[in-house]
């Protein structure tokens, strides 16, 4: 019988081998394989509609991978999904919560939909608010806050149960600055102590500065993946990822009647 | 180029198109919509065509105004209870273009009578144009046609305002109970007419029914409907008269429609008005899980399922709804049948229409319903709490309909069992819906309106309730039949044969739903988040 918490193990935190996923004629995700190495910082990035969110959404368990695999921390999430899913975190893309709960309500459907003890589910659920800065006696509904204070009240719902991998979809999307130091803040002190980190961007600025491996996206497969120094070399990382995705320059003949 | 009726209109064709566009299942739903719509359409054109076919005159007059307000009254309370309307021109898409409100409120108004529910309407309702044809010749047939065509304008106008007011005040939580008490005043209104005109038929007294008919027929409901009949029998005068009563009405609608719906579009942008409430000293588990229910996974669902009932608009519209026409049915079916006996087969349809509530239960939150996904929570569990949390409000309910029931029939004896009925309708119309929750979902459209619909989805919310309703009132004949003939045992059989029943149905739902439930749960978040 195995002790999760004790069991010292090789597995990347994350491992995608040949995820596929189709709309209709579209296909969003074209074969992705990645490993996510447990104690990093990963960023994926990719412009939009590159099916970020939908290879992030296959490896939490959140939609169902035409073929592939998806394992967490060893424990594949089709297959054994309960031992997967107790091991992460999750903010869902555009952070669509139970926004008719108070941020405390949230909070404490999300430990006790865990399984957590109702006494550490106050004390945790007080810790983040704080120091999240939502505000312990907030009665405010979810649905009234910012859309900086979403973020922050999702990542804390997250975090709660104290995960060892969280997976990110666009935590930094329409996040004000002070905010975004503070998330990128609790980030950092989540991942020196030993978790690991998922999430996607297309913000360059907060990807250099924060991660460990990065791994570039487009049209559904996995252009440039690695530490991120051996993906930026000795250019800019933006510069990097307009040369992989392929961008248009300007060539400030058209939009002329601007 | 100035936006005019015709570009709302082929908008509307092009969403209603585009929704239909490679999805099979939704082509199945309208054309199956369609088939039902043709079907009743069929019916009411022979229902008011008769008169005219037999040279009744006499029987014109009383059909035609009654009819005609039964239609219009159809159009008033189905979208409440049954279809919600059909918002693919959501309003508050228009908040930003620079749109007179009469060419917004003109095209929108013209779009909403482009679809099945509209066509069927006046197919059906020309049958009153046959019947006048045939008694009073080409122009009594063309007064009734104008007459109709106004008819179909006021079903639409009345419809869209009422829906789109309520919806205005059920948002705000001052007029919230207002919207509750509008309601039940409306459906309190209907009461003395059926009253009457069902006295008047079950005594076979032609006379009090064509007196009712007469009044009617100076109302907006029958006013439009009563014009042929008029010229049939000479009085060309009431026709103009008629006509402004119409005419008047429409107007007063959809300037009320523009007023509600000025405040919902505004309310959209705005967005704002937080609720800032007492700063609250409790512990978070203490805040969300109330003291009677653990502090457990199941109790947190619980909790959450509590709040919702409450706090999201389109869940209170249901309950709000379900709870007035709960306690108004059975009322007046007793006091107008006027026998002495409990409407036991009307209890067993209220139970399962508070059943039918729960039909889209998980479109209600739409894609939050990840975190639950995430969280790996079990179908069973899933689906028992949110049944303990909507029970927590129908019990209540169910109780005060068995008490009012059995004071209205004078039976107090007969509450238990009235109660009981109640039950076993619950219990037996969540068998059918709990399964259809997990495998028949949908998606909601984002908008104010809490009876808003995509196109489509009409059909769906409607057969999928009715095959509910259908469904407990089947299995639960042997209870109907035992209600009838054992009238005195009845009395103290009624409550545990009522609970069985109901606690055997409820079982029954869940162990079907559950399973399907684990083994769906992504593919059932994909169908109810709305697609982006």
């Amino acid at each position: 019988m195995t002790v999760p918490h004790q069991r010292v193990s090789p597995d990347p935190a994350l491992a995608l081998h040949g995820l596929v996923k189709r709309f209709d004629t579209k296909v969003a995700v074209a074969g992705i394989d990645l490993d996510v190495p447990a104690g990093s910082f990963f960023g994926l990035l990719g412009p939009n509609g590159a099916g970020k969110t939908t290879t992030l959404s296959m490896a939490v368990g959140l939609l169902r991978p035409d073929a592939g695999t998806a394992r967490i921390l060893g424990y594949d999430v089709w297959t054994d999904p309960a031992a997967a899913k107790a091991r992460i975190g999750v903010l869902p893309d555009g952070a669509r919560l139970f926004d008719r709960l108070t941020g405390g309500e949230l909070l404490a459907y999300h430990g006790l939909l865990r399984g957590m003890d109702a006494d550490v589910v106050n004390q945790r659920s007080a810790e983040l608010m704080d120091v999240l800065e939502l505000g312990a006696g907030n009665r405010t509904l979810v649905v009234d806050y910012s859309a900086g204070m979403k973020k922050k009240i999702g990542l804390a719902c997250a975090m709660l149960h104290a995960p060892r991998l969280l997976v990110l979809d666009e935590p930094f999307e329409a996040v004000d600055p002070v905010s975004a130091a503070l998330i990128r803040d609790i980030l950092h002190r989540y991942v020196s102590g030993g978790g690991t980190v998922v999430f996607s961007s297309h913000v360059m600025a907060v990807v250099e500065r924060l991660c460990s491996h990065v791994a570039i996206m487009a049209d559904g497969t996995i252009r440039v993946r690695g530490t991120l120094a051996e993906v930026r070399g000795d250019r800019s990382l933006e510069d990097v990822f307009v040369e992989v995705v392929g961008g248009r320059t300007a060539t400030g003949s058209e939009l002329a009647w601007l | 180029m100035a936006v005019s009726v015709r570009h709302f209109v082929r908008l509307k064709l092009r969403l209603t198109a585009n929704g239909l566009r490679g999805q099979s299942w939704r082509v199945a739903l309208f054309v199956l919509g369609a088939v039902l719509a043709a079907i009743a359409a069929v019916g009411g054109y022979a229902a008011f065509s008769v008169a005219g076919l037999l040279g009744e005159e006499r029987a014109a007059e009383v059909v035609l105004p009654l009819g005609g307000a039964v239609v219009v009254l159809g159009w008033l309370f189905l979208p409440l209870v049954f279809f919600g309307v059909d918002e693919s021109l959501d309003p508050a898409r228009f908040a930003l273009l620079p749109l007179p409100r009469r060419t917004l409120i003109g095209g929108l108004f013209a779009a909403s009578l482009v679809g099945v529910p509209a066509v069927a309407t006046f197919a059906g309702t020309l049958g009153m144009v046959h019947s006048a044809a045939r008694l009073g010749g080409p122009a009594a047939a063309l007064v009734q046609l104008v007459g109709v065509l106004t008819g179909l304008l006021l079903c639409a106008a009345l419809s869209r305002s009422v829906t789109s007011a309520f919806a205005t005040a059920l948002r705000s939580r001052r007029a919230r109970d207002l919207a509750t008490v509008l309601l039940a005043v409306t459906a309190a209104l209907l009461g003395p007419l059926q009253l009457a005109a069902l006295a008047g038929a079950e005594r076979a007294d032609w006379g009090g029914v064509a007196r009712v008919a007469d009044v009617v027929a100076w109302t907006p409901l029958g006013a439009p409907y009563s014009m042929g009949p008029d010229v049939v029998a000479g009085r060309w005068w009431a026709v103009p008269v008629k006509l402004a009563i119409v005419l008047i009405s429409i107007g007063l609608l959809l300037r009320w429609w523009a007023a509600t719906l000025e405040r919902a579009m505004l309310g959209t942008a705005g967005k704002g008005r937080a609720r800032q409430r007492s700063a609250a000293d409790r512990p978070p588990v203490e805040q969300l899980v109330p003291r009677w229910l653990p502090a457990t996974r199941f109790g947190a669902l619980t909790a959450r399922e509590l709040r919702y009932w409450w706090r999201e608009s389109r869940r209170r519209a249901s309950l709000i709804t379900f709870s007035v026409i709960g306690v108004f049915l059975p009322v007046m079916l007793t006091v107008s049948s006027g026998s002495g006996g409990l409407p036991t087969g009307m209890l067993v349809f209220v139970g399962a229409l508070a059943a039918v509530s729960l039909a889209n239960q998980f479109g209600f939150e739409g894609s939050a319903y990840a975190a639950n996904v995430v969280a790996g929570v079990p179908g069973r569990v899933e689906l028992a709490s949110r049944i303990a949390g909507f029970s927590a409000y129908a019990g209540p309910a169910f109780v005060t309909i068995a008490v009012v029931a059995g004071i209205v029939t004078n039976r107090p004896a007969a509450i238990p069992a009235a109660f009981g009925a109640l039950v076993a309708g619950y219990g037996m119309a969540l068998a059918v819906v709990l399964p259809m929750s997990v495998r028949a979902a949908y998606a909601l459209p984002e908008t104010a309106n809490p009876f808003a619909m995509s196109s489509g989805g009409g059909t769906a919310k409607g057969l999928l309730s009715f095959a509910a309703l259908i469904a407990a009132a089947l299995a639960t004949l042997p209870l109907q039949l035992g209600a009838h003939f054992f009238d005195d045992v009845w009395l103290w059989l009624g409550l545990p044969v009522g609970i069985a029943y109901g606690s055997a149905g409820f079982l029954l739902g869940l162990r079907l739903a559950g399973r399907s439930l684990d083994r769906r749960m992504p593919e059932l978040l994909a169908t109810v988040s709305a697609a982006q």
